[in-house]
């Protein structure tokens, strides 16, 4: 019998859900490099990690507006600087359950996915979860019309 | 005067949806999403700017208004969303060059938009299906009256999970 979205979400894991092969760059990159890794690769942040492949910090794509606004020639810093250095993790046999709760709770796009030593797994965030629940309820989901030019050449990406 | 002509009792309107039975769902989440309207999840009001609006103005707006994309109005109607992504993939790394350039240049022209009557599956599926992470919400006459971030449509999620 198929059980209720929550019950799932509660009993399956963040490994579960189609995570995101995240950007990595250097501590000493600047945000031009970062920039052209997230373009390339059609991701909205930037992931440093340390020797041992923990995460340090994360660099989102919404800093990268603070950042233009106040200063046009920011690109040129070095990346470490603008690091976002608490930013919320989930393991990735945490329960789907814990990645809403981080959501919600922390405000943020993008969660960092960590194997059970604390290092990089993945990346996961809203969009995950919108996918996840949209191949719960295909029959609601994924018949709309939807208007305007819905069928972009490139998907907007994470 | 004619008498009035009353149907036998055989020739009473038959209501056709007497029989109907409203669908029933298994999931209390399935269910908001094919009976709540977009209007429960969109934001108002909208961040809006116009298409001969600088790029640093409108950089300059959405980090101000802390907001991930702005509306884009000409005359009343929708023409396109500026948001993060376009500073990102259109605008950082040629700033100074662009930064004085109208952001009719740089938005996400025709961009996908959902009716406010539309229900909330339609938000859902510019999200999931599309990969837009901004939904806008628009009347008949292509007039933004809200957006759809994915922030309002985790809390949508959260509020119909347990029913």
């Amino acid at each position: 019998m198929k059980m209720g979205l929550y019950e799932n979400m509660r009993t399956e894991t963040v490994g579960r859900l189609a995570l995101r092969d995240p950007v990595v760059v250097q501590e000493n990159a600047t945000i031009r490099d970062a920039v052209t890794a997230m373009r390339k690769n059609k991701l909205g942040c930037a992931i440093v990690l340390d020797r041992n492949r923990v995460p340090q910090g994360l660099f989102p794509e919404s800093e990268l507006t603070q950042l233009l606004s106040k200063n046009s020639a920011v690109v040129n810093e070095p990346i470490s600087k603008h690091l976002k250095k608490d930013w919320p993790t989930v393991k990735i046999t945490d329960p789907i359950a814990r990645v809403l709760d981080a959501l919600e709770s922390r405000n943020v796009r993008f969660l960092i996915v960590v194997n059970e030593d604390g290092q990089l797994a993945g990346l996961t965030g809203q969009k995950g979860l919108m996918e996840y629940v949209a191949e719960h309820f295909p029959g609601q989901v994924n018949v709309q019309r939807i208007g305007g030019n819905p069928y972009p050449v490139d998907r907007e990406g994470a | 005067m004619p008498e009035k002509q009353v149907p036998a009792e055989s020739e009473d309107f038959q209501d056709p949806l007497q029989n109907y039975e409203p669908k029933e769902y298994s999931d209390p989440l399935e269910k908001a999403l094919a009976e709540k309207s977009v209007a429960e999840i969109q934001f108002r009001p909208v961040a809006v700017a116009t298409p001969d609006t600088p790029i640093h103005k409108a950089v300059e707006q959405l980090a101000s208004l802390q907001v991930a994309s702005l509306l884009i109005e000409e005359d009343g109607r929708l023409v396109g969303v500026f948001s993060d992504r376009d500073v990102l993939e259109k605008v950082a790394l040629g700033y100074e060059q662009l930064k004085d350039n109208p952001v009719s240049e740089v938005m996400t022209k025709d961009p996908a938009f959902v009716y406010e009557s539309d229900s909330s599956a339609a938000a859902l599926c510019v999200m999931a299906v599309l990969g837009f992470r901004h939904v806008p919400v628009i009347d008949v006459k292509h007039k933004a009256l809200g957006i759809i971030s994915p922030q309002r449509v985790t809390a949508f999620l959260r509020k119909h999970l347990n029913g």
